[in-house]
């Protein structure tokens, strides 16, 4: 579904990601651990697309797709979601509103019919009690004046109605007390199925122990080092990185 | 003598001759607003508060004051009607009373017959730049809205000024007088709007006096030819514990200039002043505002916003003025704009002049362009570049719409707004 190989990319003529090798197939959960500035959110935003972002070589397909080449929307359409780790605040665009014209779009380049407000609002009201929102959020603006935790239940909300086949979650567990951390984990667990992936950055253990990733890897300076299953998180969490550097 | 001045005089003593028995006392105002007109002249670049804005388009152009031959074929039917108002029609400065539809409640008179009744509300009219004196001058055309007091009326009256079909530049002068009698609530829209190929110059004043206890919503909606000059002074008094809710739309002309004054004349006063210019090609809007808090427990709030697209510039400058000794004053002026293009420019000077201890006032400006990541935010979730763009640029707007509390005007400019914004955005 996802390949990516060899990928080397750039911020602001600074080498962050330094030949990285990744494959997410239908239905896995794999988890990307490193310390901060270990380029894992460089590859989150390539991924889908962000500008400022320079892929100097390598590659990324996606279901057989050069992903690199499509435009921002475009991934987004094809099956890719990003949750956030910083979502920002879009004074003036209401939520409903907001969500309604992504989701029509996507239903559009599916050549399904769109789908109108009545039972979009319809469809909102059932979603916006999974992730524990008000349903005063849909008329608010796009996280303008929201918590860190509203934004990030909000992030898990347009996910949940946007139905990607491919989810990047960028510490979307950052900043939660438990209860909104297991929220957004039962949110996300529910969500999967035998066709749905997920990319989940943390630094924490604790979003694994409810999400149970098949694979977890660890990136440190742009390289993933090591790969493994929990075990490797648990490792982590008792001997901290130093151990995997060279 | 500039030619321009010259030809203002033509037309002034045209103006005399065409009406020749006009009370003596209007005809003593306007001689003396013109002397005025031509002792300070139009503003040059050294005048403070009109160095960024260029008035040399007025002088290209011999402008004639409009004639009784200027009424064009009337329209069947009025496109730019808002649903549900009352209407007040006037066609290139000509008053329709066929077309307009207005209750009995509320008196509705030409500016000579209100003159004739309230002389001192003309006498006492204080010209406050060269336009308001050309305006007191040429005065020949506009509308008198009086409410009685404790009136309140079941639905906005809409004042369309149209300029259509006009075989010269033409240059028309209008006074609107909008009266409240104490307690009484009325909603106005004033709606300029223009159909023709030629250039126009139009010059209004509007004098609101809204009394006691009384509540207007004022809604004016410049939607002027591209070619039209429009230049506006609106001067608001507010009596005791009355309400002001103003929304000031400005996007047609190629040149428009507001200017607002507000005084509050007593106390516990309250005015909620906004407006939106979305502007683009050469176009150039400048509003100046001028809010005086002379009495106590009074209470205003500004909120501007322009959005500038291609070579269009804009300028705003806003005051607000707390005399000393004055109680419990609390004023808010903000200015906020948003650049489509990086040619497009905004000058901007918001100014507090306080002079009192006992107030809470708040003011600032922000400039800038569309959000990158906002827009990546957007574009992330399967949205168009192009609709991403329109959803933050309608976000931007959405405040300032928001206060128009009446669905239909609302609707209406809401409308104005996303076709506009679609005009510009072809090019993204």
């Amino acid at each position: 579904m996802l390949i990516i190989k060899n990928i080397h990319a750039k911020v602001d003529g600074k080498e962050i990601l330094k030949g990285v090798d990744l494959t997410v197939q239908p239905g896995e959960l794999h988890a990307l651990m490193g310390r901060n500035g270990s380029g894992k959110s460089t590859l989150a935003n390539i991924i889908t697309g962000r500008d400022n972002f320079i892929v100097t070589s390598g590659s990324i397909t996606y279901n057989g797709n050069d992903l690199l080449d499509m435009p921002i929307e475009d991934r987004a359409l094809a099956g890719i979601f990003m949750s956030f780790q910083y979502p920002v605040s879009i004074p003036g665009v209401n939520n409903a509103y907001f969500l309604r014209a992504a989701l029509n779009a996507k239903l559009k380049y599916h050549g399904k019919s769109e789908v109108n407000a009545a039972d979009f609002m319809r469809l909102m009201r059932e979603k916006v009690k999974s992730v524990n929102l008000d349903e005063s959020y849909l008329s608010r603006a796009v996280n303008d004046g929201f918590s860190g935790g509203e934004k990030k239940r909000n992030e898990i909300l347009q996910m949940l109605t946007l139905e990607p086949e491919l989810a990047i979650l960028d510490e979307t567990d950052s900043g939660l007390d438990i209860d909104a951390l297991q929220t957004i984990a039962e949110g996300v667990n529910n969500f999967r199925n035998k066709n749905r992936s997920f990319l989940a950055i943390t630094h924490y253990q604790r979003l694994l122990e409810y999400m149970h990733p098949d694979y977890i890897h660890v990136l440190i300076d742009g390289k993933i080092v090591k790969s493994g299953d929990i075990e490797l998180a648990n490792q982590l969490e008792k001997k901290g990185y130093s151990w995997l550097e060279a | 003598m500039a030619r321009s001045i010259e030809q203002f005089q033509q037309q002034f003593d045209d103006l005399l001759a065409y009406w020749p028995n006009e009370d003596q006392e209007l005809r003593k105002l306007r001689s003396t607003a013109f002397d005025q007109f031509k002792n300070l002249g139009l503003p040059s670049k050294q005048w403070e508060d009109w160095q960024f804005t260029d008035f040399s388009s007025l002088k290209e152009i011999d402008y004639r004051l409009s004639r009784a031959e200027d009424l064009p074929q009337l329209p069947d039917d009025i496109t730019e009607r808002i649903s549900n108002t009352y209407l007040i029609f006037m066609v290139n400065g000509h008053y329709q009373p066929d077309l307009t539809d207005i209750p009995e409640s509320i008196s509705v008179t030409t500016n000579l017959d209100y003159f004739n009744s309230n002389k001192k509300l003309y006498l006492d009219y204080k010209n406050s730049n060269p336009f308001s004196a050309l305006n007191t001058s040429m005065m020949n055309s506009g509308i008198c809205i009086a409410l009685d007091s404790d009136v309140t009326l079941d639905k906005p009256i809409q004042v369309i000024y149209a300029t259509m079909d006009i075989v010269d530049p033409i240059m028309n002068h209008p006074r609107f007088i909008f009266q409240l009698g104490n307690n009484s609530e009325v909603t106005i829209i004033e709606h300029y709007m223009g159909s023709t190929d030629l250039a126009y110059f139009i010059n209004p004043v509007s004098n609101v006096i809204i009394n006691n206890n009384a509540k207007l919503n004022h809604f004016r909606i410049e939607a002027d030819d591209p070619l039209a000059n429009h230049i506006a002074s609106t001067n608001y008094t507010l009596g005791a514990d009355s309400q002001l809710n103003s929304v000031s739309i400005s996007s047609g002309s190629k040149l428009f200039r507001h200017n607002i004054d507000l005084t509050f004349n007593d106390k516990g006063g309250y005015a909620n002043l906004n407006g939106l210019s979305t502007i683009k090609d050469d176009q150039h809007h400048d509003q100046h505002i001028i809010i005086e808090h002379f009495k106590n427990t009074c209470q205003s709030k500004q909120l501007f916003k322009y959005i500038l697209s291609d070579r269009s510039s804009g300028v705003f400058n806003g005051k607000v003025v707390v005399k000393e000794d004055t109680k419990q004053t609390n004023a808010d002026q903000a200015n906020k704009n948003l650049l489509l293009s990086p040619e497009a420019i905004m000058n901007t000077n918001p100014q507090l002049e306080i002079y009192s201890e006992d107030v809470k006032c708040s003011h600032g400006s922000t400039t800038g362009q569309i959000d990158k990541e906002a827009l990546f935010y957007l574009q992330s979730r399967g949205i168009s570049k192009s609709k991403a763009i329109e959803l933050i640029i309608n976000g931007f707007a959405k405040d300032i719409i928001e206060q128009i509390n009446n669905e239909d005007v609302k609707n209406y400019i809401d409308n104005k707004v996303t076709n506009w914004l679609e005009s510009v955005l072809i090019d993204v």
